[in-house]
């Protein structure tokens, strides 16, 4: 990111007159300005959902839309965290998607590492195999899969979540860790090699610490791919004191009429782990996903 | 739509190699004989119940804090758990847990999706296996009933009903100079001349066979023979043709709003109604908690169906109680349908805006929810759309057919010949 204001210095569009100046400026302008417009229209169903939580319960959505809520009231979050059994929900949310955030990138990255480092009799097909897994929309192999979990004694089970999570989660965040392993300058492998450093003391000590912009996008990944996952769990799970959230926010829709204001309050509060996810894992997030993306 | 269509197809593929290990429904139970389940029979045990009932509207209260505790204290050391599915994703989760022998032993199922799940093998026939199933049948409103009817077998019991009349906003429609609401469909055509300026004499919220039906049979259409067999010769009859010509004619001179093409941008039927945009409606009565809460000034008023040559009919919806044909313990899950019919249930719902589909219990509900009177009259002579285990596809390519023609691509009678001509292979299927 930061190499590319060098090469600018260097080329003769660097040497600018004045009026070239005040229209690169204009064009900045509009650029941003062009920016602006698409973020706000980005940011309206959020602040739309916010409004509405704010807003006295009703079955019919505002028409138009409110950007500020009127008539204020927290009467939604309070009906959606006691009314039902919200909190538990949060409390499976959390615990399925931590596990399987930790179960994801622990795995992913050894399996990574081993693609990026090792040369083994039918690495290719194997890889292929598992990148094949991407390819294929979940909803077509739900039934088998159900099946599966029939007789794994996984039916109605957080930990049975937790293992269908993290085998979904695995291809995608291989395929990622295996780019950034492939980065690592032979040369510094091969030096801890010469001071004696074992295969496993490389991974701890030289790859995982490198590649920790990738580790947290994986982690982040994993994390939103479980915290927002519902078409499986819905599927599987009947116990009420075993739902996740958005089973949760979708048993407040009814057939004909949904209650907005709960529906929207619990999306909030939904939301806000997300958020701090995404905003503690940025900073990595943004050189992690360029990091593959030019060898 | 999309998903509704894809999985039945995945979820049938899978069904049919499944078939043969064995796992399918119903291999492993034989419906017990008809004495288990009499009512005098005693019960035991446990049952799981899947239910779309709202979390929001109060429903999933009355069932879980006075339904199931009021039946479990009839029948000591029973246990009923019941699990909420929304009602969109109910089909999908049936449809996995039939082909993985996870079937819960009673469903409150949608209607339309009672013929194929009746099909797919998933029900035990109440008919059969009920012997006092008669004496419901006989209780019940007969539109409602005839939606659990798959091959000369009832596979249910109407659990709660609904029907689609005018809602209309008077002060709208006299400010237009329209002094009377219109009670034909040839009153709705002759006001919705003298309607304009961003106003509009009717709106309709999607092109489905649920929109369109009451139009079609008002007319004195069909979409199908009696015997649900073909399509052709009944949905593209001159008098089907008619009831659609006459809403695309009215649309394409602006007199109906685009919501009939089921798209988001227009105002929403309810809103635009309360708002005076709208004149008239055709909804359900959940229309009426919504409008009272979100526009306590608005008084809206009813009238059945716009009528036409075959009178006013219009469309049956609501859900049906089932029994699965894997559940372990028939007895007790026929005990649980019976009380779910009971006075004491069907009124505990009827307070949360469930309307019985038994005529006698709807009557009172009437007395304390006034918006449900006009519902009962309608219910006499509303019909169900066809029930056919191919339903879903059905409505849909209705559907696709429909909205060409709204949308002038084609005409009325190809788009329905179309139709009717990519239904009957469907419908020979059974």
């Amino acid at each position: 990111m930061s190499s590319a204001p060098a090469t600018l210095v260097g080329t003769p569009s660097a040497r600018r007159t004045p009026s070239r100046r005040r229209s690169a400026i204009g064009w900045t302008a509009a650029r941003t300005a062009a920016v602006a417009i698409g973020a706000l229209f980005l940011m309206a169903p959020f602040v739309i959902m916010v409004t509405t939580s704010f807003e006295p319960n009703t079955a019919l959505l505002p028409n138009p839309p409110h950007f500020l809520p009127q008539n204020p009231t927290i009467a939604n979050y309070v009906d959606a965290w006691t009314g039902s059994d919200f909190a538990q929900y949060f409390v499976n949310s959390a615990y399925v998607s931590v596990l399987t955030t930790l179960a994801a990138v622990a795995i992913s990255a050894m399996t990574a590492f081993a693609f990026a480092r090792f040369d083994f009799p039918g690495k290719n097909v194997v890889y292929a195999v598992l990148l094949a897994g991407l390819m294929i929309p979940g909803i077509v192999i739900i039934v088998p899969q159900f099946i599966l979990a029939k007789s794994l004694g996984m039916l109605d089970s957080l930990n049975g979540l937790v293992f269908f999570y993290t085998a979904g989660q695995i291809a995608f965040t291989t395929f990622m860790l295996r780019a950034f392993f492939e980065r690592v300058p032979t040369e510094l492998d091969e030096a801890m090699t010469v001071d004696g450093a074992g295969t496993w003391r490389k991974f701890v000590r030289l790859y995982l610490p490198l590649a920790r912009p990738a580790l947290a996008t994986a982690a982040v990944f994993a994390f939103l791919g479980a915290w927002d996952e519902y078409v499986w769990a819905l599927t599987v799970i009947s116990d009420a004191s075993k739902r996740t959230l958005p089973l949760g926010i979708a048993a407040f829709q009814g057939e004909h009429s949904t209650a907005w204001g709960l529906v929207f309050a619990a999306s909030t509060i939904a939301v806000i782990p997300v958020v701090a996810v995404y905003i503690a894992g940025q900073r990595h997030l943004i050189a992690g996903i360029t990091a593959g993306a030019v060898k | 739509m999309k998903r509704s269509l894809v999985l039945p197809t995945i979820a049938l593929a899978a069904l049919t190699g499944l078939a043969a290990c064995g796992v399918g429904a119903g291999s492993s139970q034989s419906a017990p004989s008809g004495n288990e389940l009499s009512p005098s029979a005693s019960v035991s045990g446990e049952i799981t119940f899947w239910h779309a009932y709202s979390a929001g509207g109060g429903e999933i209260n009355a069932l879980e804090k006075t339904i199931i505790p009021n039946f479990e204290k009839l029948h000591p050391g029973v246990k009923v758990h019941d699990v909420q599915v929304p009602s969109s994703d109910m089909h999908q989760k049936l449809i996995t847990a039939t082909a993985g022998g996870a079937l819960p032993d009673v469903v409150r199922a949608d209607i339309v999706t009672v013929p194929e799940l009746a099909k797919l093998g998933v029900l035990a026939p109440l008919s059969d296996v009920m012997p006092d199933f008669q004496s419901w049948a006989a209780k019940m409103f007969p539109g409602p009933l005839a939606t659990n009817k798959y091959k000369d077998k009832y596979w249910g019991l109407p659990l709660d009903t609904n029907t689609r009349v005018v809602i209309y906003n008077q002060d709208a429609l006299t400010s237009q100079g329209v002094s009377q609401v219109p009670k034909s469909l040839d009153d709705l055509k002759a006001a919705a001349s003298k309607v304009g300026g961003g106003k509009f004499i009717f709106a309709e919220g999607g092109s489905g066979a649920w929109n369109l039906l009451p139009f079609i049979w008002s007319n004195g259409g069909e979409m199908t023979d009696p015997s649900v067999s073909k399509a052709t010769g009944y949905l593209n009859s001159p008098q089907t043709v008619d009831a659609i010509q006459m809403l695309v004619d009215m649309y394409r001179a602006k007199q109906i709003p685009g919501n009939i093409l089921g798209g988001s941008g227009d105002t929403p039927t309810s809103d635009g109604l309360a708002k005076g945009l709208y004149d008239t409606i055709v909804d359900g009565p959940w229309t009426f908690p919504g409008l009272t809460a979100s526009y306590p000034s608005f008084k809206p008023a009813t009238e059945p169906m716009f009528s036409g040559s075959a009178g006013s009919i219009s469309v049956v919806g609501g859900e049906d109680i089932v029994m699965t044909q894997q559940s372990k313990n028939k007895a007790l899950a026929a005990e649980f349908v019976r009380y779910m019919l009971s006075p004491d249930a069907q009124q505990a719902m009827g307070k949360v805006g469930q309307l019985s589909a038994e005529p006698a219990l709807a009557a009172d509900m009437a007395s304390y929810a006034p918006y449900y009177a006009p519902y009962l009259e309608q219910l006499k002579t509303a019909r169900p759309r066809p029930a056919t285990p191919q339903w879903a596809k059905v409505d849909d390519i209705f559907t696709k057919q429909v909205q060409l023609a709204f949308q002038g691509k084609v005409t009325v009678q190809q788009a329905l010949d179309s139709a009717a001509s990519q239904i009957d292979p469907l419908l020979a299927q059974g």
